[in-house]
């Protein structure tokens, strides 16, 4: 890890040390989003201005979220409270974001969108004309598309979770961090080279925007890497009853079934069905939520099954690491008898908003300045920048037109005894390079181009 | 399709049937006795399972109990809504709609603050593996609902029929005003069929637990189903929701399997309008004098 990686990690260990120092809130985050429904609402902090190492010397740099924290989307956007606000206090108990010179703390505003495009306009312009936020840290969607106009007029970052919201036209909007659909391009790759004795790849991923994006890509780069696609189907995202979707699945006798980008919620009930249903072949998927599926299927079945968003406390990481000392204190503060206990444990969702926040962190930083043209700038003209999964840079003009994917290293995890553990770190620049002319002609000719969504 | 898919898909709709009848029969009930469509039934449902999830997922009690738990918890809520809502808004059936409407948002907000919105709640399958029928692979919790519906159905039908409140039930909803002249109490049988329309959907809530992802809103997906089945049916005919669910169970299988769950939900909902067109009392339903 990094040189600043190391400073953040004791930062976060400073911060467990000073819990005395906490202002305890009765609030949880959660009640705090519910109560501010249609408002916005400072999120709290548990760093008080005692615990500082250091005293701020510059003006409060503002941060908006906007997702949503209510509702059936409530699961994307609730986590990233958490993440960003660990986040926001390590960085404020060094006095804050270092910014040409000046040691500026961060606040974050929420505003529980809903998912809905109209809402997400409202708080969009609530957190810039109100609180003047700098970045939003957002999930994305359709309230990426409702707001673009009005945060490409205002020229404020916007963070999404979704690689597929980037666009030539939305200067200011940038994701990447979720590692979709780069991850799902990777895995045929993956296991054509693990399991080269394999020929036969299905994929299904439900028929929203980024499933059907996401879908595309993996299918061009399935077939880029020789697996002959016999199955490749969107389901209705109105899906409840998930056997019928696996029994036409299995008819066409596929030896892996990647679930793409299909949701947590339907990857639990798609891989439930494949066990009931005889599926004796690899499962790879964007992201296994394995604590949920091994309610549903043995420990047994699930060994080998791949995807993407590793755990925090793989030892790949090392000890102490950044993403050890994360997860310490995102138990220590959310986790049970936390002092906002959240009553759940901590998923991928808890640090994927983070990852884009503290690059663009590092860009304000290097920048010296929150000006998003010369952050964004900056940010391209980096050989290197570091993210919490390792050495990223911007890129993905071919993929979307512009230069605005945040491209960390994209971790592959094998489920091993029940347990996710990272087998491989691979950049996913050169992979590209290498075979994306293919891959594109499958995408364009699938319709899910950026110029042609 | 080959022979295999084939036996999958029927054994499939069979269970999408089942279960498609335990829900709706609670709601065709309710309305046969109150002329008042019930939307928060699929919260009743929603909270079944939450009942198996606090018993069964965190308190870990035996997965049946948990399951029986949810019939009388929920049996409950069925009897305090006709109570603090239809009997109350019975000579306004718009009130009642939209009072329902609103407990339907009401129970999703109670949820969601109790045991927190986002990801579903995980619920353990308690009958792991398969059931292989001529090929045919089922899940033991799926293949559990078959059972259950029928006995459901059949002590539903025993009350109906054979029990002196349940033939009270039949004459509330065949005719309210002869059957005060009988001496029958109508609140008490509103009452009573919004309690067992509730227990049902609470069963069938606490049965699917471990198989539909647990959240607050998991009763929307429901409701629809369930208001096209008892349509289908005839809006106050119990035999006629269950033959609907089946119709349905089948024809929403079969779409999915040869294309997506949206064509099936659209076949589905052109399959109740053909019915209402050829027969506008519903499959089973009876002709009004």
């Amino acid at each position: 890890m990094t040189t600043e990686t190391d400073t953040e990690k004791t930062t976060m260990q400073n911060g467990i040390s000073r819990r005395g120092f906490f202002k305890y809130t009765s609030a949880s985050i959660a009640a705090a989003a519910a109560v501010s429904a249609g408002a916005v609402f400072e999120v709290p902090s548990l760093i008080g201005p005692a615990a500082a190492a250091t005293e701020p010397t510059g003006d409060p740099i503002n941060i908006g979220f906007l997702g949503a924290l209510s509702g059936p989307d409530a699961g994307w956007g609730l986590p990233g409270l958490t993440g960003n606000q660990l986040y926001i206090d390590a960085v404020n108990a060094e006095g804050g974001l270092l910014v040409g010179g000046e040691r500026r703390p961060l606040k974050m505003y929420a505003f529980d969108d809903e998912a809905t495009g109209s809402k997400a306009l409202q708080g969009a312009k609530q957190l810039v004309l109100e609180k003047d936020v700098k970045f939003i840290s957002a999930i994305g969607g359709n309230p990426a598309d409702a707001t673009h106009p009005f945060l490409t007029k205002k020229k404020v970052v916007y963070a999404s979770l979704i690689s597929t919201d980037i666009k030539p036209d939305r200067p200011y909007l940038i994701a990447g961090g979720d590692v979709t659909p780069r991850i799902d391009m990777l895995r045929p790759f993956y296991h054509r080279f693990i399991n080269p004795h394999l020929k036969r790849w299905a994929v299904i991923s439900q028929d929203d925007t980024i499933g059907l994006t996401s879908q595309a890509w993996e299918v061009g780069s399935a077939l880029s890497d020789g697996w002959e696609v016999v199955y490749d189907v969107n389901y209705a995202i109105e899906t409840t009853d998930f056997a019928p979707v696996v029994s036409a699945m299995l008819a066409t006798n596929p030896e892996v079934v990647s679930l793409n980008l299909s949701y947590p919620t339907f990857v639990v009930q798609i891989v439930e069905q494949l066990y009931l249903q005889g599926f004796k072949g690899l499962i790879s998927a964007n992201y296994l939520d394995t604590e949920s599926i091994l309610q549903k299927v043995p420990k047994e079945y699930l060994e080998g099954a791949t995807d993407s968003f590793p755990l925090f406390d793989d030892p790949w990481w090392g000890s102490p690491s950044w993403q050890e000392n994360f997860m310490t204190e995102w138990n220590a503060r959310y986790g049970p008898g936390g002092p906002e206990d959240v009553h759940r444990e901590i998923t991928g969702i808890d640090w994927d908003h983070v990852i884009t926040f503290k690059v663009w962190a590092e860009g304000v930083k290097l920048a010296g300045t929150v000006d998003p043209d010369v952050v964004l700038d900056t940010l391209r003209g980096q050989d290197s920048i570091p993210t919490i999964l390792g050495p990223g840079k911007m890129g993905g003009k071919e993929m979307w037109g512009i230069d605005n994917m945040v491209s960390p290293p994209i971790p592959i995890n094998e489920v091993r005894d029940g347990v996710k553990r990272v087998q491989a770190v691979v950049r996913f620049e050169q992979w590209f390079d290498n075979r994306k002319d293919e891959i594109i002609k499958v995408v364009r000719d699938k319709g899910q181009m950026f110029d042609q969504r | 399709m080959d022979l295999a898919l084939l036996i999958q898909t029927i054994a499939n709709s069979i269970v999408a049937g089942s279960i498609y009848a335990v829900i709706a029969v609670g709601l065709a009930m309710a309305f046969g006795v109150m002329k008042m469509a019930n939307f928060a039934h699929g919260e009743f449902f929603m909270a079944g399972a939450y009942v198996v999830y606090v018993f069964y997922a965190l308190l870990g009690w035996p997965f049946p109990i948990a399951v029986l738990m949810a019939v009388p918890i929920v049996g409950a809520m069925g009897i305090i809504t006709e109570r603090l809502i239809f009997r109350p808004t019975r000579s306004n059936v718009l009130a009642g709609f939209m009072a329902t409407a609103g407990l339907a948002f009401i129970l999703q907000v109670l949820v969601g603050q109790a045991w927190g919105v986002g990801l579903m709640r995980s619920v353990p399958t308690p009958y792991m593996g398969a059931a292989d029928i001529l090929g045919a692979k089922i899940g033991w919790q799926r293949v559990l609902v078959v059972p259950v519906a029928i006995v459901m159905l059949s002590c539903l039908w025993y009350f109906l029929f054979k029990v002196k409140y349940g033939k009270a039930l039949r004459a509330c909803a065949q005719d309210p005003d002869t059957a005060r002249l009988q001496g029958i109490g109508i609140n008490k049988m509103t009452m009573l069929a919004m309690g067992i329309s509730g227990a049902s959907a609470g069963l069938a809530g606490a049965l699917m637990a471990p198989i539909h992802p647990v959240t607050p809103y998991m009763g929307h997906g429901v409701i629809l189903t369930a208001f096209i089945v008892v349509v289908m049916g005839g809006m106050e005919s119990i035999a006629g929701a269950v033959l609907a669910a089946v119709l349905l169970g089948f024809i929403h299988t079969f779409v999915t399997t040869l294309s997506d769950a949206v064509t099936a939900q659209m076949v589905g909902v052109a399959c109740m309008a053909i019915i209402l067109i050829v027969r506008p009392e519903g499959l089973l339903g009876r002709v009004k004098a």
